[in-house]
């Protein structure tokens, strides 16, 4: 097992600094200048230089990378240009939001996708079932800002039952006004959840032991509960780690339409004014969030599941 | 608020899903059309604002643009931190509320300019406070205008200090300034945010830090600020205007996409927004509960023309290319009648003759390949013309001038290019047609600043990253200003004007306002020429509209 979690956490760090080089040439390369974003295109072009130099942007790539990388492993991410003030004083109070709003839509995909997911296994291709695949997919195939318009709509302006836009924090604060945000992101992850559980879980119910079990007289709630859960959720697990990654990406959207003062926001406009700083460090945080829930979702299936420890799966 | 049914939110959705498609939706009947432009302009008219001012309450302005920082001489977020600004400091002088391009007193009571136009005094009012209740003194002023007229602390808007010299302290309450030449926008200059007086002694020993907490002579003062979300005001009680502001507090919610503006306000959770779409103003119209109100700006859509391209450089071909336009159906269609069609090269400014003087240029397709016949290019040429993604109204307008020049010749390839690497490639001069900016505006009303940019080859912007040059048309306006005389430079200007419109170096497509909307009930929406809302002067009526 240990040298199994030495093998993830060389893996994770080499993954890390692929993300590092793969941020700062795409965002250095692609055209747009982040003195001129930020100070207007009628500043004389004297002026635009004297800043770039001031900031380093005029030296060459490879010095500039060196600077980025030196400087991250000592701690120091640097000034944002287009706030103008310390990259970590910009992050700083926006990770709260967003690692609120992700885990609400994680947990939120959970409560709907597994009662849905066992409702449908236990009743295959019955009118629910195909009721909640049809549902799920509908689900699944909107773009996140039309469902969370829509949601708003409906929630917000007919029903008046929760604001359309704003955050609040606070324990109630966060549940009353990330609920509609965090059903927009959770949605379609539970339309995974619904669809690999289902799947699993009648692959699992198909099983010997299974047979073995109702043969035995147990009530078809333990036979899920107690045993067909735990081996038919390892997949979901997977599947729900690798989508991490989908739910950091879809804060972006989410946070502009609720307007949550979230990371998702800090990072499109930082894409906008071209703020390389603020940029290559929320891209490396999301990535660092990414590496680690993928990591402890792997040494989680290891505790489950011998045979991965091994190297068999 | 009224509720509505199922089918009238199934009406609202599509409305929303049109709006994000970007579809447009004008009538075609010409006399509703005028009626629709002409009451759409102007504060409330409900009865409940017809009364007095009422005091108290809290406005919450769902905005577009976020504040960022509060340092007024260095807006990292343009109008998001400006607006802000604005309701936390003031200038010697300030556009008048009004919405009309004249300058009214503000922190000076009055001045005297020098019959050679280089000397200004200015009186402040007795008594004037900042926020934290200190006196403010010319010493505050001189120190304010110093850093104005500084570009390496002033950056951003280093343009419009152009000429800035020295300044004198002559008492506590009176401040000379000598310009180093004569620049006759002067006091529109400094009307406007890197030229809001602050405190000498608390910037000097905060530092950075003052911004966190600001201290000024505007309407309101900062109470809390959380970045990426709102800031909220409460009144600045020291504030000079006596009995203003109305409101207790205003908050600012930062809300960058628009339908969720528009659901903020119907809700009820705003009572004011900025930056209404243009494809949804048909549809807030019909909510009696809402008042659409649309400001008179410096805002145009500004077609920039590279005159490295060969075939731009042709003066036969640029006004073809102005004759092929059929402004009143972009008008119509896109811009539901809000737009104006221009007479002038830039954008509607101070002194700008009236169309009966310089004559716009009409829809003529006849014209227009006469032109083109006339031209080298007889058979017309291809040409690339980029714009900024993310706007629904220059998705559609790009579409529909791309068919009119192809009609006279000219095969247009259109490339969407996210805002800022359009405006990059501006300043490169790498494009051949563009719209280089979403939203083009002057900072001021008068035509000093951007009659500059274009025209004057000495300030280094080629033209204003055009690369036409006229060293008539720049000997024309250096002159304008310099002439001291208001009722001169009103003679001057009209001339200047034809002159562009005569050689189109760029092309106006269309003046457009600003679009806001407000609930009915909220009144003395004043907003002023440069698009800036005047809330010392807005109050929340009781009761329904």
């Amino acid at each position: 097992m240990l040298i199994y979690l030495i093998r993830r956490v060389a893996l994770a760090v080499v993954v890390l600094f692929g993300l590092m080089i793969a941020t700062f040439l795409i965002i250095h390369l692609v055209p747009g200048d982040p003195v001129r974003a930020v100070i207007g295109g009628n500043a004389p072009p004297a002026e635009i230089n004297r800043i770039r130099d001031q900031l380093g942007l005029n030296q060459p790539l490879l010095t500039q990378f060196w600077h980025y990388v030196s400087h991250t492993f000592q701690g120091h991410l640097g000034q944002s240009y287009s706030l103008g003030i310390p990259v970590g004083q910009a992050i700083d109070g926006r990770i709260g939001p967003s690692a609120a709003l992700i885990c609400y839509a994680l947990l939120l995909s959970v409560l709907i996708g597994f009662p849905l997911a066992i409702y449908a296994a236990l009743h295959p291709n019955g009118l629910f079932d195909n009721i909640i695949r049809l549902g799920t997919t509908f689900m699944f195939a909107m773009p996140a800002f039309w469902l969370g318009l829509l949601l708003a709509l409906v929630f917000g302006l007919e029903l008046h039952w929760l604001p359309t836009s704003g955050y609040s924090g606070g324990v109630g604060g966060l549940l009353r006004t990330l609920l509609l945000p965090a059903l927009t992101l959770g949605l379609p992850l539970a339309t995974v959840v619904v669809r690999t559980l289902r799947s699993s879980l009648l692959e699992v119910l198909g099983s010997d032991y299974i047979d073995a079990a109702r043969s035995r007289g147990l009530s078809m709630r333990r036979i899920v509960t107690r045993h067909a859960l735990r081996n038919a959720v390892m997949n979901t697990l997977t599947v729900l780690s690798v989508n991490i990654g989908f739910l950091i990406g879809g804060t972006l959207v989410v946070e502009q339409v609720f307007q949550i003062p979230g990371m998702g926001s800090l990072l499109f406009g930082a894409v906008e004014k071209r703020d390389y700083q603020l940029v290559q460090a929320i891209s490396l945080l999301a990535g660092s969030a990414v590496v680690l829930a993928s990591l402890a979702a792997d040494l989680l299936q290891a505790a489950l599941d011998p045979r991965v420890r091994l190297g068999g799966r | 608020m009224r509720r509505r049914g199922p089918l009238a939110a199934a009406a609202l959705i599509s409305g929303l899903l049109l709006a994000a498609c970007g579809s447009s939706g004008g009538s075609s009947n010409s006399t509703q059309k005028l009626s629709l432009q002409a009451s759409l302009y102007g504060p409330s008219k409900a009865k409940v604002c017809q009364g007095p001012p009422v005091r108290g309450g809290t406005l919450v302005y769902s905005r577009q643009a976020a504040t960022t920082g509060l340092n007024p001489i260095d807006p990292k977020n343009g109008n998001g931190d400006i607006f802000a600004d604005n309701l936390i400091y003031s200038g010697l002088v300030r556009s008048n509320p009004d919405g009309s391009t004249n300058l009214e007193p503000s922190l000076a009571q009055s001045w005297t300019i020098s019959k050679n136009g280089l000397v200004y005094t200015f009186h402040l009012r007795p008594g004037l406070k900042f926020s934290n209740g200190q006196p403010v003194t010319a010493e505050d002023v001189k120190w304010s205008l110093d850093r104005f007229g500084n570009p390496k602390i002033n950056t951003a808007m280093s343009s419009v200090a152009v000429g800035y010299g020295t300044s004198k302290v002559i008492n506590n309450t009176t401040i000379q300034f000598h310009l180093a030449q004569r620049e006759t926008s002067f006091l529109y200059d400094i009307s406007i945010f890197p030229a809001f007086i602050l405190p000498k002694n608390l910037v000097e020993k905060e530092g950075a830090a003052f911004y966190n907490h600001p201290v000024g002579t505007g309407p309101f003062i900062v109470k809390s600020f959380v970045r990426g979300s709102h800031i909220t005001f409460v009144r600045n009680p020291y504030y000079w205007e006596k009995g203003k502001p109305y409101l207790n507090s205003v908050r600012f919610n930062f809300v960058t996409n628009s339908d969720s503006r528009i659901l903020a306000l119907r809700s009820g959770a705003a009572q004011i927004m900025d930056g209404v779409p243009f494809s949804a103003i048909a549809s807030l119209r019909k909510d009696s509960n809402i008042n659409v109100q649309a400001a008179k700006v410096p805002l145009f859509l500004g077609l920039w023309l590279n005159h490295q391209y060969k075939p731009l450089q042709n003066l036969d071909v640029r006004k073809a290319m102005q004759y092929a336009l059929n402004r009143q159906e972009m008008n119509q269609d896109i811009f539901h009648g809000l737009g104006q069609i221009p007479n002038s090269v830039l954008m509607g400014l101070r002194y700008n003759a009236p169309d009966s003087v310089v004559h716009p240029y009409p829809y003529d397709v006849k014209m227009a390949k006469a032109l083109m016949a006339k031209s080298p290019y007889p058979h017309g040429f291809s040409v690339t013309l980029k714009y900024p993604a993310g706007y629904d109204y220059y998705t559609q307008l790009v579409l529909l001038m791309q068919q009119e020049y192809a009609a006279i010749g000219i095969k247009v390839k259109l490339l969407q290019e996210d805002p800022a690497t359009n405006t990059t490639q501006w300043n490169q001069g790498a494009y051949q047609l563009i719209f280089p900016f979403a939203s083009f505006t002057s900072d001021v009303v008068v035509p000093d600043e951007y009659a500059d940019f274009l025209a004057d080859w000495n300030n280094g912007l080629k033209g204003f990253f055009s690369y036409w040059r006229d060293p008539t048309i720049q000997a024309m306006v250096l002159k304008f200003k310099s002439t001291i005389s208001d009722a001169t430079r009103a003679q001057e200007w009209p001339k200047i004007q034809q002159a562009l419109m005569n050689q189109t170096p760029v092309i106006n497509v269309m003046d457009l306002p600003f679009v806001n909307a407000h609930s009915a009930t909220t009144c003395g929406t004043d907003i002023d020429a440069l698009g800036s809302d005047h809330l010392e002067d807005t109050w929340i009526a009781k009761g329904k509209s």
